[in-house]
């Protein structure tokens, strides 16, 4: 244990020693932590570190196997989650908990409904209490409006409301940013900052630095089940958050500058005017085109719901387009399925991976070598599996790319989600693509992981592989980009050298859909 | 409080035959609530199926249809399709057969009998195809199509029984008999069990190689875990679609067909007692896996004919069985809250 931890007398909130174990896995070992009235206190971590399981003992999911919980210096022990908000904690999940059908003020006071003559739901009371707590927050929120019609801000926020309820003096935010579009992170922060002015104590996971140290006032780093440091936010960087969080020196992957390919080759993969419409007619790929030389990064930034996931699909030959062509090295591919395209070397690395990269219920075995089983000979001639030669081929892949925790007969499902990434892309590269399309790459995956998903990306790159990189992380555009080009409502508005591209000017074209002058 | 924890085989082992013990033991409670003799009631419900030759050969032959119409549905499942249309494809397998087996009376010995239940399998086949070109053509819920199909077949096979194939001079509406040379053999040392035990049995192993150790039954099983996924790694999901709904048709009209030829001799118009809907609660309980569906196939049939033993011997009625199987789907669908480990 680190003897940086900075204990403080009168903390709100406080832990003392807290261990958890789950059948052989020591998920937390002798936590410290506290945690003050006024303060946004940061955790963060890599996947697997311990920080939901920490976040579910406070919030009284989870019983410690050791250690103790003070609140105002007494120790407490919380049988379940209603304890502990009758204590004053409060706690926003990463995926919510609300009832879709129902009404703000019908979530709000779902378990606490006012009754009238003990029998019935006093909705004039409800409504009325809702529309307080609303106000007295200042959010932007109804109270009769029916939860399933909210953006996912909005949903989040009430789920904040709940969370506080009247009278929670710890909010517990789960990873609050992960499903949120960067102006929602905006408001979000906003809104912990003011609740910090109230003198709340807020507990924030996350493991985007660039957030942990924007919003909080001490940052605690949690790796492998314990606690690594506690450290002022003053006093520290992103690289040394890192370097605590992975155990050590961080070297994030970075595009070289690439020589300018040579005129006359036909581009990996280029689109001519693309136009794609939904049921309604509205044009969901309006007019888009673009060509990617081989061995050449495109990065395509925008703001999420802007047709980038129209685009990764009508890519990858899974939505029919209206208008337009698709082209690989000069052939005409707009009329392919999946199948075809990928029999002449397309590669597919979907923005969701439960739902489109793999299939969760079956092995690691048998997701990595879909389609290969002909080319890698995984299979005779009558198509009966050789279960010997497909678990050897799927070890191989494992160790090639550093499947953590994974054996062939492991379903899937049950690895993070940056070891089921890494299968993905096993499968993909294994095509020996010549395009690639990529889409979201390191979405809800921690630094590690991210780094690893980049060199891959970028050392396809290398092998002459044609890269269309989708991402709505700005960092990750330009880390790993030759060219940079903005959707916006369906169009590819302008497309910068990096070397020409700021951040900035980017942002700006995100945000407007216009060319910044 | 730490939970329980036992080694994945073991675990595997009790969640299987767990409830199934337990609903012995609650029933025996509620026999011994019910019954004057309560011992015989028991005895008679679990070992009379093999207090003589004949019982046995008569558990045997429960079994069979069961064991083809869970096999039946485990295929189309693990292609992601709820076909419930097994008791239809079993009438329509039964009658083709029948009427096969009637023009082919003086076919040579084998060519009779392989025609009569090739036709079975093949007019199964097609009506597992009809609704599975629905779904994949025309996005038609196939738990609807398969249910109503069940009545078309029922119905067109009461006509067919009760007219052109009806034979005048049985009681009942029941077809003309087939001659023995289309018959289907009895096990040779267990007089009166059909061959189509021993069809059955080796066919359980056949779908678990095509499901479980080839490249269709990977893609196949894909298609039915995750449909967005196969699209997206190149697998024709719609064609493994129609084909698993084919095969699932074939093997339950196959049931029907080796009925026919090995058991009743004739096609008789209620001679399935729900066995399309009883090999859906085999399959399920065998949690779709075909060595598994062997086990609950013979657990039903052993219950199903032992209850009729029961009534017989003592005053519990039969119906207790319906009680029992209840239960035991309850407890084999609920699940002891796991203790989630987050992330």
């Amino acid at each position: 244990m680190s003897g940086r931890a900075t204990a403080a007398a009168g903390a709100l909130l406080a832990l003392r020693g807290v261990s958890k174990r789950f059948g052989d896995k020591q998920a937390l070992s002798g936590v410290d932590l506290d945690v003050r009235g006024g303060e946004v206190h940061v955790v963060c971590g890599e996947n697997g570190a311990g920080k939901s399981t920490l976040m579910h003992i406070i919030g009284g999911i989870l019983q410690p196997d050791a250690g103790e919980l003070l609140i105002d210096d007494v120790a407490v022990k919380f049988a379940d989650p209603v304890a502990a908000s009758r204590a004053g904690v409060g706690m926003v999940h990463q995926h919510f908990r609300l009832v879709a059908s129902m009404t703000v003020a019908e979530n709000l006071y779902l378990n606490r409904q006012p009754k009238r003559f003990g029998l019935f739901s006093d909705r004039a009371a409800m409504r009325r209490g809702a529309a307080d707590l609303i106000a007295g927050y200042g959010f932007d929120l109804e109270p009769d409006a029916v939860v399933g019609g909210l953006s996912v801000g909005q949903r989040q926020r009430v789920e904040i409301l709940k969370a506080l309820g009247f009278d929670a003096r710890i909010l517990i935010l789960d990873e609050p940013t992960a499903v949120l579009t960067p102006g929602e992170v905006g408001q979000l922060l906003d809104v912990v900052r003011d609740l910090r002015a109230k003198g709340r104590a807020i507990l924030f996971i996350t493991h985007k630095l660039k957030e942990a140290l924007e919003i909080s006032d001490r940052v605690t780093v949690l790796r492998h089940g314990r606690r690594i440091s506690t450290l002022p936010t003053a006093e520290l960087s992103e690289r040394a958050i890192a370097i605590d969080m992975v155990g050590r020196e961080m070297s994030p992957a970075k595009r070289e500058a690439q020589p300018q390919g040579e005129a006359g080759v036909a581009p990996a993969l280029e689109a001519r005017h693309v136009v794609a419409t939904d049921a309604r007619g509205r044009r969901l790929l309006d007019d888009v085109s673009f060509a990617i030389r081989p061995g050449e990064i495109l990065g395509v930034a925008g703001v999420d719901g802007n047709g980038q996931t129209e685009l990764s699909e009508a890519a990858a030959g899974l939505r029919t387009i209206q208008a337009g062509a698709f082209a690989m090295a000069g052939r005409d591919v707009t009329r392919l399925d999946v199948r075809a395209r990928r029999r002449l070397g397309l590669g597919f690395i979907p923005e969701d991976r439960l739902d489109r990269g793999v299939s969760a219920d079956m092995s690691v075995a048998e997701n990595v070598s879909v389609g290969a089983y002909a080319r890698r000979r995984l299979a005779n001639g009558a198509g009966l599996v050789s279960v010997a030669a497909r678990d050897a081929y799927a070890a191989e892949k494992i160790r090639e790319f550093d499947v953590r925790g994974a054996k062939p007969s492991t379903p899937i499902g049950a690895l993070s989600g940056g070891n089921i990434q890494k299968v993905v892309i096993a499968r993909e590269l294994d095509l020996r693509p010549v395009a690639l399309v990529v889409a979201q790459p390191t979405r809800g995956l921690d630094v590690g992981a991210a780094e690893f998903v980049h060199r891959q990306i970028l050392s396809a790159a290398e092998r002459g592989c044609g890269v269309l990189l989708i991402s709505s992380e700005l960092t990750e555009i330009f880390a790993l980009s030759d060219r940079i080009a903005v959707m916006f409502q369906g169009c590819l508005v302008g497309t910068l050298e990096r070397a020409a591209a700021t951040e900035e000017a980017v942002g700006l074209m995100m945000g407007a859909g216009t060319r910044a002058a | 409080m730490r939970p329980l924890v036992l080694p994945p085989r073991l675990a595997a082992a009790v969640s299987l035959l767990g409830p199934a013990v337990a609903v012995l033991v609650g029933g025996f409670v509620l026999v011994l609530a019910i019954s004057d003799d309560p011992l015989l009631a028991y005895k008679d419900l679990l070992f009379a199926n093999f207090y003589s030759v004949a019982n046995f050969a008569l558990f045997v032959n429960r079994t069979t249809p069961l064991l083809f119409i869970g096999l039946s549905v485990i295929l189309s499942f693990r292609a992601g399709v709820f076909n419930v249309g097994g008791e239809g494809q079993l009438y329509l397998g039964a009658i083709a057969a029948t009427a096969a087996g009637l023009a082919c009376a003086r076919a040579p010995q084998p060519l009779g009998l392989i025609a009569a239940a090739a036709a079975g399998a093949v007019v199964g086949a097609i009506y597992g195809f009809i609704p599975g070109q629905l779904k994949v053509k025309l996005g038609v819920n196939e738990v609807v199509s398969t249910l109503m199909l069940n009545f078309v077949a029922m119905l067109l096979t009461q006509y067919l029984v009760t007219h052109p194939l009806r034979d005048p001079t049985a009681y009942g509406a029941v077809s003309f008999m087939l001659a023995p040379s289309v018959w289907l053999p009895e096990i040779p040392c267990l007089p009166g069990a059909t061959d189509g035990a021993l069809i059955a049995l080796a066919l359980a192993p056949l779908v678990w190689l095509a499901l479980y150790r080839t490249t269709w039954g990977a893609d196949l099983r894909a298609a039915g875990a995750n449909p967005r996924f196969a699209e997206a790694v190149g697998i024709d999901a719609d064609r493994r679609v129609l084909e698993a709904m084919a095969l699932s048709g074939a093997v339950a009209g196959l049931a029907g067909a080796l009925y026919v030829l090995g058991i009743g001799h004739r096609f008789e118009q209620n001679f399935s007692p729900g066995f399309g809907l009883i090999g859906l609660t085999v399959a399920l309980l065998a949690r779709l896996n075909p060595f598994g569906a062997i086990l609950t196939a013979a657990f039903y049939a052993l219950v199903l004919n032992g209850a009729a033993y029961m009534q017989i011997d003592t005053d519990v009625p039969r119906s207790l069985v319906g009680l029992l199987t209840g239960f035991l789907v309850l407890f084999m669908t609920a699940r002891g809250r796991a203790a989630a480990a987050p992330a």
